[in-house]
């Protein structure tokens, strides 16, 4: 499936700064379910980006402005052709050992409720993976309501908006891959964040967050709690990471101004 | 371990060893009051240069002098041949423990040391995975806490591969002793230490990122004055003709790490950071961080600068993971370890801690993450409070101590009050990684001060010696 994504960010960076520098990871990678056609990110300062993969595996850019404008907005353009395997993305090379996923993050804890109750089952081989199956499938009962109706997890207290209803969205399908993602880890299955697009109705591509978890036999396998079915053709790929925190798209510095001081020091 | 302390300077008959021969000569041919006055020609000497420390938790809040003990340390050519062999080996194997901790992980897919306790641990950085330092160090200045307990004898008690100070001490001792007493220096071959500034430079330019053309432009980053080594993070990169930068005198601009001169921007390839991981870098680590440079380690990642030295060694300096170095090295070098481990006893084991609880009072306990002596118990100098307060820390929260017997740190005359009596001493020898690995010969010996004391930190009342290596 061809899905053609335009998504726009703004971040308030306020008035009288000096530099701000930024961590973005808006980039989608070539893989096993997905083929990146064109791709363009237009922010101040992007061509000049020290380009670079980060701790994960994911593309990442350092981006800086130099009296950055008090708002900086990000629009990222591009077609990506994906192909449906049921969620599985398999073994990458260069990526990370699974086993780092299985480090506890701050944003994923494991909720009790939800482990207790598979914690007795089989957790290998075919067990693994309909164990993931239901885990999925009551993300639900540890998130407390239907996915509308969460409250946002804040990501570092940046505005950081698309329109107000995607926003509403994206925050709460972190919380349910963070659920997910929880529940897995305290079950000892390594379970990574992963950030991306989905074109759900067929429809413009919306920002929207899952999980994957991993199968010694398939690999990385997606599951997304909050659709309630394993990524499909539907879903773009951009970055993973331990939580929402470690992977957001945009992470931003502002360096206030500091009273410049010019010295002309004798003799040095 | 034996219980009587191994004195440096005497055998157990009385007689004098052979490397402080000559130093016994000379002190014999000392008139009365002239150690007394050299002792007080030291402390006006270092007052003068100004080597001073700021004491945590004190309520003076006041800048101390590190008293300095005039009676030079003496270790023999073979005795630090040796000891250097078994550093050496050790630094090898933590340098190849952290390229396999932030690459393929084999050392835990083997089961060789707990997975947990390696990817649980707050001292591991993930953002560090992949990554490939220039010449694959992880680890380029380390200082080894070490004591000796016999003649070729000596156990590591911590390996500091963070940010270790007191190189400014070792360098500053000697400068000293050269003043006090240049006889000593015509009768002994003391190896030098004095090119440690100038070898650590060009260990620094070793590890400089691909594509500088000439020399590299090293700086030397600083917390600020308020930092207790902030004397020494100056006095190195006076020594070395590099820049002193605080954070803000340092930004990131197109991917490339810039120093605000008064010339305008000038680029950076080598940091010597003395900035904790966390304060490093706001836009990676701590966002609150006001020491940092906001977009360093994305630099550094991108091959841009070379931190020195790089984030998340600590993973490899971890109280806990300090267990299993011996492990380590056999891993990764196929040799058996040349420098003892002291024995730990892991509190979260229900007979460990069992036995640790019966004998709190022969043993020392330690924080995971503490340093400089303070969160420590040495078990029998303690009261009974202590030992009360640190059984109910350790029932609280058994993995955060480790607990080790207590060592009978070797001895070695130092002048006091009464004259000359044997104090306990450790050693922290310094090691440089780059293009090769360079161990400056000596190091700086920490001596406790007070009769029967084992605490050599300066913040507990320690003091500091000349280190002499002899040479061949």
């Amino acid at each position: 499936m061809l899905i053609t994504i335009r998504h726009k960010l703004s971040l308030t960076l306020g008035p009288g700064i000096v530099r701000s520098v930024q961590h973005v990871l808006l980039t989608p990678q070539a893989g096993p379910a997905q083929t990146v056609r064109e791709w363009a990110i237009d922010m101040p300062g992007f061509a000049d980006a020290a380009s670079f993969l980060d701790g994960f595996g994911n593309r990442a850019q350092l981006v800086s402005q130099h009296r950055p404008e008090a708002e900086l907005v990000v629009s990222v353009s591009g077609v990506v052709e994906t192909i449906d395997r049921n969620g599985v993305i398999g073994r990458v090379a260069g990526e990370p050992p699974p086993t780092l996923y299985r480090r506890p993050s701050p944003l994923a804890k494991a909720a009790g409720a939800i482990t207790s109750k598979f914690r007795s089952g089989p957790k290998g081989g075919q067990g693994r993976i309909a164990l993931l199956h239901d885990l999925m499938a009551r993300v639900e009962e540890v998130v407390g309501g239907t996915p509308q109706q969460t409250q946002s997890q804040s990501q570092g207290g940046q505005s950081q908006s698309q329109s107000q209803g995607e926003a509403v969205t994206a925050a709460a399908a972190a919380d349910f891959a963070h659920a997910f993602i929880g529940a897995a880890r305290g079950l000892e299955i390594p379970a990574r964040y992963v950030t991306g697009y989905v074109a759900e109705h067929g429809e413009d591509a919306y920002w929207h967050a899952w999980a994957e978890a991993w199968d010694e036999g398939l690999g990385w396998i997606g599951f997304d709690p909050t659709l309630g079915y394993c990524p499909t053709d539907k879903h773009v790929r951009v970055a993973v990471g331990l939580d929402a925190g470690s992977v957001p798209p945009v992470r931003s510095v502002p360096v206030i101004a500091a009273p410049v001081v010019e010295l002309t020091v004798a003799g040095q | 371990m034996s219980a009587t302390p191994f004195d440096e300077m005497h055998n157990a008959d009385g007689s004098v060893r052979e490397p402080y021969l000559i130093l016994e000569e000379w002190l014999k041919e000392q008139p009365p009051q002239a150690l007394s006055l050299m002792s007080n020609d030291a402390e006006s000497l270092f007052r003068r240069l100004g080597i001073t420390f700021a004491v945590y938790g004190s309520n003076e809040g006041s800048e101390k002098l590190i008293p300095f003990d005039i009676i030079p340390r003496i270790v023999s050519a073979i005795e630090w041949r040796k000891l250097s062999k078994g550093i050496e080996q050790r630094v090898r194997a933590l340098n190849a423990f952290l390229h396999d901790i932030y690459h393929r992980q084999e050392i835990l897919k083997a089961g060789r040391v707990p997975e947990k306790l390696i990817l649980n641990n707050s001292a591991f950085c993930p953002e560090m995975m992949g990554l490939d330092p220039a010449r694959g160090v992880y680890s380029h200045i380390i200082g080894v806490d070490m004591v000796r307990v016999g003649p070729d004898d000596w156990y590591v008690l911590e390996d500091n591969l963070r940010t270790p100070s007191g190189v400014s001490y070792m360098l500053e001792n000697r400068e000293a002793m050269l003043q006090l007493a240049p006889e000593l220096f015509q009768r002994y071959k003391v190896a030098s230490v004095e090119t440690y500034p100038e070898t650590l430079r060009r260990t620094m330019e070793s590890v400089a990122p691909a594509g500088v053309n000439g020399a590299p432009n090293l700086v030397v980053l600083t917390p600020g004055i308020h930092n207790s080594a902030y004397f020494e993070h100056s006095f190195l990169a006076d020594q070395m003709g590099a820049e002193l930068c605080e954070g803000q005198d340092l930004f990131v601009e197109n991917g490339k790490v810039y120093m605000r001169t008064t010339t305008g921007p000038e680029r950076v390839d080598v940091i010597y950071r003395r900035i904790d991981d966390d304060f490093l870098d706001p836009l990676t680590f701590r966002p609150d961080s006001m020491l940092g440079v906001p977009g360093l380690f994305d630099a550094y990642r991108a091959g841009t600068v070379t931190l020195v030295n790089a984030p998340g060694t600590g993973i490899a300096d971890d109280k806990a993971v300090y267990t299993y170095v011996p492990e380590i090295i056999e891993f990764y070098l196929g040799e058996k370890a040349l420098l003892k481990n002291v024995p730990t006893y892991n509190c979260t084991d229900l007979d460990q801690r069992a036995y640790v609880l019966e004998h709190l009072q022969e043993l020392v306990v330690k924080e995971v993450h503490g340093s400089g002596g303070y969160g420590m118990m040495v078990g029998p100098a303690s009261t009974k409070a202590m030992r009360e307060e640190f059984r109910r820390k350790i029932l609280a929260r058994p993995d955060n101590y480790i607990v080790q017997p207590t060592l009978a740190l070797s001895t070695c005359p130092t002048f006091v009050d009464r004259g000359i009596a044997p104090r306990h001493v450790d050693l922290r020898p310094y090691v440089l990684v780059g293009d090769d690995i360079r161990i400056t010969p000596g190091g700086l010996t920490r001596v406790a001060l007070k009769k029967g004391s084992l605490v050599v930190n300066s913040s507990q009342g320690g003091g500091t010696k000349d280190t002499w290596v002899l040479e061949e």
